[in-house]
């Protein structure tokens, strides 16, 4: 077998673990750099939620679990950072069961980490079955009647954060981290009818799709998974520190790097097979 | 023994969490009965705990707590219509469970009518974007000719009702066929950047969580025994599935 028929037939597992060690240096150095360009989309996210006025409720709905907590979790960490530091309220309202628990988690962690108190800063509604459409379109009109209480089972009337919340005229904006297709039901039911600035943390599988929403308007920011939340973090002024988004972002960097040169390497190989077969059946 | 479990809860988590995560990326090398059993514990924990939470934080709390406690009995017709989509597994009253199925489906129906018109309506008028005036700079002009030319390129290559047999849309088609070609190399572009986020995330976590935990524990002496008899375990299990002869097939 010659070497470019051996380029082309490289042992999968030799592969992944090649991947494995390029994407684990920046994992145990944990450069403290940020990325320096910021996404025009990450940018107007971060003007959209710095613009809330801070009577007014922010709410961050999540709609992920474990499988894809390592991209929408730094992005509600770093919206939760933005809002606790700014001082506007906000309420976590989750529509998947084990994403309820994750989400509760990082709450807990921020608001502990930056000296808030959970009912005066903020308010987990905990898990909600859905229909997310059926939900939020009564939350708009009427929202104690559809979420009565908290995770805790307190009234929404008697936490400090909540009890002036009556409908969506209270509702700065709304922020929706989410590894699933729910983002037009916001925009139908909840953001359009009632002028509400939505915000979009997807996955970076589910951003491309998200571009003609941008353009029209119909969502005024997006965090493109952990990269989002790493250069909203640099907007955030964290840019010098060691962060999982920064260090996620450089493994990121590494291991399409990584991947590209593979592509190369396999495509030299094989054009040289093919043009290496061409000329053995010429000179044949 | 409930005081050293407390006293060692954050550890016994790391340690379960890394041992399913070394389970799950077994399969990379090979498939695996050590693969196969996280696999199966992972979907029977999720659905266990899914129904936990759907009990605790939404049927005790917002119905049955309301029926029974409440004295809101009229709650229990939400039980009564619920079940009637269970009677799609009789087939003499399979009929029962269409109405509610109706039901619903009407109500979707009804939704995604109006989301229809609050998603695509917004769009299409965004897509007429004015070429020049209002501080346009040059590059904002040519930025707009090109979402033109693409968009028109694209939406030819869906003109079905006709042959592409006049050399105008035959090339207009074309030309929309390679933007798509590329709209869809960056959407996997992104698929990769999130799939290799999602494995940058377990990595880590055994980098940052579980690797200072295992360094901490290596001063146990129970720990390291514990430690060189799994590693045993794992030995003959790889020694034995490599000897196995493989099937033939036949």
């Amino acid at each position: 077998m010659n070497i470019f028929a051996k380029l082309q037939n490289i042992d999968r597992r030799i592969l992944y673990l090649l991947v494995a060690l390029v994407i684990i240096i920046p994992l145990v150095r944990r450069p403290a750099k940020h990325p320096h360009t910021i996404f025009k989309e990450v940018q107007n996210a971060y003007n959209t939620v710095q613009a809330v006025p801070n009577d007014k409720l922010v709410i961050l709905s999540s709609y992920f679990d474990a499988g894809t907590v390592a991209e929408n979790g730094p992005q509600i960490e770093v919206m939760m950072r933005h809002l606790f530091r700014k001082g506007t309220k906000f309420a976590v309202i989750t529509w998947d069961p084990v994403g309820a628990e994750l989400v509760s988690k990082i709450g807990k962690k921020i608001s502990k980490q930056m000296g808030k108190k959970y009912g005066r800063d903020w308010v987990d509604l905990g898990y909600n079955p859905g229909p997310v459409y059926v939900i939020i379109s009564g939350m708009a009109k009427d929202f104690q009647s559809v979420i009565k209480q908290d995770k805790y089972g307190t009234k929404l009337a008697d936490i400090p954060a909540t009890k002036n919340i009556k409908s969506a005229k209270q509702i700065g904006a709304v922020v929706e981290t989410t590894a699933s297709g729910t983002v037009p039901t916001w925009i139908a039911y909840f953001n359009m009818p009632n002028n509400i600035p939505l915000v979009y943390c997807p996955t970076a599988v589910m951003a491309a799709e998200a571009y003609p929403y941008l353009d029209s308007g119909q969502l005024k920011g997006m965090l493109n998974g952990v990269i989002g939340a790493a250069q909203y973090e640099t907007l955030l002024g964290m840019g010098d520190k060691p962060t999982y988004s920064s260090a996620a972002s450089w493994a990121l960097s590494t291991a399409h790097i990584f991947i590209i040169v593979l592509l190369i390497i396999g495509n030299i190989g094989y054009f040289a097979a093919n043009r290496a077969g061409r000329g053995g059946r010429r000179n044949g | 023994m409930a005081n050293w479990l407390s006293a060692h809860t954050s550890a016994i988590t790391i340690w379960c969490g890394a041992i399913s995560t070394f389970a799950i990326y077994s399969v990379l090398y090979a498939e695996n009965k050590f693969y196969r059993f996280f696999e199966h514990v992972f979907i029977g924990l999720a659905s266990g705990y899914g129904m936990y939470v759907t009990w605790n934080e939404v049927v005790y709390p917002k119905w049955w707590k309301l029926m029974v406690n409440d004295g809101q009995w009229y709650w229990v017709f939400a039980a009564v219509l619920g079940s009637m989509f269970y009677f799609m597994y009789s087939r003499k009253h399979a009929w029962v469970s269409r109405v509610i199925f109706g039901l619903f489906m009407g109500l979707g129906a009804g939704g995604a009518f109006r989301e229809f018109y609050q998603i695509y309506f917004p769009q299409i008028g965004a897509s007429m974007k004015p070429i020049t005036g209002g501080g346009m700079t040059v590059w904002d002009t040519l930025n707009i000719v090109v979402f033109y030319v693409i968009l028109f390129a694209s939406m030819s290559y869906f003109f079905f009702s006709f042959d592409h047999k006049s050399s105008a849309i035959k090339h207009t088609a074309m030309a929309g066929r390679w933007f798509l070609m590329i709209g869809f190399g960056a959407m996997f572009g992104a698929t990769v950047m999130g799939r290799m986020t999602l494995f940058i995330g377990r990595f880590n976590f055994l980098v940052n969580d579980w690797a200072p935990q295992a360094r901490s524990d290596w001063s146990s002496g129970i720990f390291r025994a514990l430690v060189s008899l799994f590693a045993l375990v794992l030995i003959v299990m790889i020694v034995r599935a490599v000897r196995r002869p493989k099937a033939k097939h036949e």
